[in-house]
Parts: structure tokens; sequence; C-alpha cells
């Protein structure tokens, strides 16, 4: 069996895919083949309301769970099944929800658990802190003790100085008052713009949307819409509240 | 060392092209392993092996109780402890697989403890003192 897509040239491939994707926590499937893209250099959204499916399906990107049926590509390749920390190391990075920072760790030993995939703790201090110099002056806080928007930007730079060809943010947003999510989004649009694919899993469709070139929207474990941000406005509403189309 | 590692040990901000050129390369010569049906196949292969072994040697031993012929007994009882010796293997492996996925979750449980654990601290640091507040107040109506 080919390890690359079908019919397509790995060069044209998108760099994060799914397709058909199904998968379940024991006997109780919540994914029911999703199909999602994320082609080079742009910024995909997925939205959808609360328990739709969007960190589950996350979780199967990253590799943290296996899909039951369906295939995961990373730049065309087969990669369904491999495990995250695998992932994590060819360049798909994944901010999971909940921050995932290490509380009791300062921010500098929060930053060394990234020099296991990128070098020297000193250069990598020297990136983060130039894009984050809030977390610089916070270098010898436990990260546990840092505001909820400090973590997000604490667990985003930890990410970005792995140097990750794709990113995937599930919820930015929990948590944290409007003003912080609008710094992190305009960090997120700064990070596009340096080239890096994005897939932000998002509740909160209006903070993303502003920076999405795609979205896609998740009603009961399938995308049930996908295209331009501004076209998928109306859907937004029915996807949210359930109004029947 | 991966092409990543030494990208980034030259302290350089690659561009974009270079990035997917590096997550192609990596992505291709990545061995997917697919870890999680390995662990739950060797698990079922485990029990399997622990309990076929234990029913083969209760066997073997039975009939060799049947058997006069003192060669016959000599092989059913060889076959019968080595049926035993399959049957720990078995176990060993039955419980290799099983405790690994068990220390995973509890593994995974340690870390959400801990982390529930700080966000209390914090906030119970992070809340004034209500009898400092009190005392306060009541100094304040005083004057």
């Amino acid at each position: 069996m080919s390890l690359v897509r079908n019919g397509r040239e790995p060069a044209d491939a998108p760099l994060l895919e799914l397709v058909g994707v199904r998968a379940a926590y024991g006997g109780i499937e919540v994914l029911h083949g999703v199909d999602l893209a994320v082609p080079r250099g742009s910024v995909v959204a997925l939205l959808g309301a609360n328990g739709a499916g969007k960190s589950t399906t996350v979780k199967v990107a990253a590799g943290l769970l296996p899909p039951t049926t369906g295939k995961v590509y990373v730049a065309g390749r087969d990669v369904t099944g491999a495990s995250c920390h695998d992932l994590a190391r060819i360049g798909v990075c994944t901010i999971p929800e909940g921050r995932g920072v290490f509380p009791n760790l300062t921010v500098r030993e929060n930053l060394w658990m990234a020099t296991q995939v990128s070098g020297r703790l000193d250069s990598l201090e020297e990136g983060a802190y130039a894009r984050f110099p809030l977390l610089g002056e916070r270098r010898t806080q436990l990260a546990g003790s840092l505001s909820g928007g400090e973590q997000q930007m604490l667990a985003l730079s930890r990410a970005l100085v792995t140097d990750p060809a794709v990113l995937v943010l599930d919820e930015l947003s929990m948590g944290l008052a409007p003003i912080v999510v609008q710094q992190l989004y305009d960090i997120v649009a700064q990070v596009a713009q340096e080239g890096i694919s994005i897939l932000v899993v998002e509740q909160f469709a209006r903070a993303v949307l502003g920076i999405a070139d795609r979205a896609a929207i998740m009603v009961n474990g399938v995308v049930a819409h996908a295209g331009d941000p501004s076209e998928l406005q109306s859907e937004l509403s029915s996807a949210y509240l359930g109004e029947n189309e | 060392m991966s092409e990543r590692q030494r990208a980034n040990h030259e302290h350089s901000e690659p561009p974009a092209a270079e990035r997917i050129a590096r997550l192609e390369q990596e992505a291709a010569n990545l061995k997917v392993r697919n870890s999680a049906k390995r662990d739950g196949i060797l698990q079922a292969v485990g029990a399997l092996v622990m309990v076929a072994g234990v029913v083969v040697a209760f066997v073997a031993y039975q009939l060799s109780l049947d058997k006069a012929d003192d060669r016959d007994i000599e092989s059913l009882i060889i076959l019968a402890i080595s049926m035993l010796g399959v049957s720990v293997a078995g176990a060993a492996v039955f419980l290799r697989y099983s405790l690994a996925r068990f220390l995973r979750f509890w593994l995974l449980r340690q870390l959400y403890e801990g982390q529930a654990n700080v966000d209390r601290l914090v906030g119970a640091l992070g809340q004034p003192n209500s009898s400092e507040e009190h005392e306060v107040a009541g100094s304040g109506g005083k004057s």
C-alpha cells in the first residue's frame, strides 16, 4: 500500500490533511468521517459549538488519538497512527486545550523542555523573549503563577521555538479576557505571516475569522461547511444554535 | 541529530519554503509505528499464551496419569513443565503491556493533579487575607 496520497504530487499536497477520519472514545464514536485540509502557508479555522468534535479532531491530527478509520497525511505522506512526539519532531506542533505548560516549572524551565527538539536554551530564550518580552521579565516565575494569557504566550513561545511547519492550536481563547484573546490572535497572525501553516480550533468564531484564510464548521462530529470565512457567516448561527437550514 | 535540530543550532530564522521542505523530508523518513494497536495485540497474545500454557500443562499432566510407559510419562511431564514456563512468559508479556497502558494513565493523572494543586495554591495566594481586610475596615471606621 502506498504511503503517499493517491493521485497527488507531494508538492501540491496540503501540509496537514485528514481524510474520512472516524474516531471514538471506547465504544462511543465522536468523529463520523472528518475531511479537513490545511494548505501550505494558510490559516484554517475549525469552528463549532461545544461538543462538536473539534478537540477530538485536534487529538487525531496531533497523534494523540488514533483514528478508528480514515487517514492522516502530513505533506502528502500517510502518518496515520504516528505518535504525537514523532509528529512534533517532524514539525507538526500542537498546543493543547488548557495550554499544556508545566505549572511547577519556571518560564525558563518550560522553554528548556523545547531544547529536546531545538537546540540550545540561550538561543531559544533569545527568540522567545524577543517575541514575548513579558515572558523575559518573568523568566524565573513559576508558569502556574502566570495569568492565563501569559501561560498561553508561554505555550505559544515554547511551540514556536521548535520552529514548526504546522501549528495546531486548540481553544486559544479558553478562559481569557477578550483583549488578551485579541493580543494572542495578533501574534498568531504574525506567525502566519512567517509562513507557518496553522490550524486553529476555536469555539468563539469572531476571534479567529479575522485571521483565517479558510474556515470549516463542525457539527456533530462532521465538517458540515467549509470555505472562505466570509462565505460561512450565515452558516455559523445554524451551527451554533442548531437552527434548521 | 535531525535536520531540524541542525538548522536551529545555526540560529537562523529559516524561510517558509525551507521549513516546508524540511517537513516533507522528515515526513518521508518517518517510520510510523502504531504502538497503541501493537500494545493491544501483544497484551491479548500474552493473556492467550498465559491461559493456553496452563491449560496444556494441566491436560498433559492428566494424560500422564493414564500412561503406563515411563517414557510417555516423562515426555508428558516435560511438556507440562514447559507449558508452565510458556505460561509464565505469557503472563510477563501480558503484564508488560497492560502495565504500560496503566502507567501512562497514572502519569497523566499525576500531571493533572499536579496542575490542579498548583492552580489551587496560586488561587489561595492570590486571594486577599480576609481577616486583614476586616481589621483594615475596622480601623478605618474608628478613625
